[in-house]
């Protein structure tokens, strides 16, 4: 099934993409399929520590174990900065 | 609360306006936040900024603030519009304005808000020097 991720600020930069599609198994959760974006997109990992980059699902900040659904919005960003 | 608003536009924003829009018979104080863009930051000269929204999630991560804000301080209405795009040094890049009978709990709200929206909301700020850029990363 597939999915739709979304990049932003440094990691549209970094995979000179604003959005991705991937494909990934039934049941993979949150974490599996970060994984799975960074063997993709490896400049992401090559410049950033795995752990400084956040993941939402659906416009929700993920904590790693939710079950990811065909169609599910994901997308993939460094500490934000507004303000 | 009703007349809460949280906003993101690529327009330049008027603070006055923004303040004025929480404004209620029962209040008697607004606090408001007029947050800029600056030139020297470390020592390194900014030219200009760009700013960039995950603005759907950004709504959503708005609107939960507000709601957190409203449970935990004695206030009666919140603004928040954050612009994007391009922003020159010195036009105004957030407005947080925070109404409440009584002042205190107005300025204590309205720091909350910026803290917490800094480090929750998706948004993200590119310091544009004149030999570079660099996307900033928050410390979340």
């Amino acid at each position: 099934m597939k999915v739709k991720v979304l990049f932003f600020g440094a990691t549209a930069d970094l995979t000179r993409k604003r959005q991705a599609e991937i494909e990934i198994t039934e049941d993979a959760v949150a974490a599996n399929v970060l994984e799975q974006i960074f063997a993709e997109f490896p400049s992401l990992v090559k410049h950033h520590d795995k752990k400084s980059l956040l993941f939402s699902i659906n416009q929700e900040y993920s904590s790693g174990d939710e079950k990811i659904k065909e169609g599910d919005e994901l997308a993939i960003f460094t500490a934000v900065s507004g303000g | 609360m009703e007349q809460d608003f949280y906003e993101i536009t690529n327009d330049p924003l008027d603070v006055g306006e923004i303040a004025r829009r929480i404004i209620l018979p029962e209040c008697g104080a607004t606090v408001t936040l007029d947050g800029y863009v600056r030139k020297f930051t470390k020592g390194r000269e900014t030219e200009h900024l760009v700013y960039e929204a995950y603005e759907p999630m950004a709504l959503k991560e708005m609107e939960k603030l507000i709601q957190r804000a409203q449970e935990n301080f004695e206030i009666t209405n919140i603004g928040i519009v954050h612009r994007i795009g391009r922003l020159e040094i010195g036009e105004t890049s957030v407005v947080i304005s925070v109404a409440s009978p009584h002042r205190r709990a107005a300025f204590e709200a309205c720091e909350w808000l910026i803290k917490e929206l800094k480090s929750t909301v998706p948004i993200w700020k590119k310091e544009v020097y004149a030999d570079g850029e660099v996307w900033v990363e928050g410390e979340a």
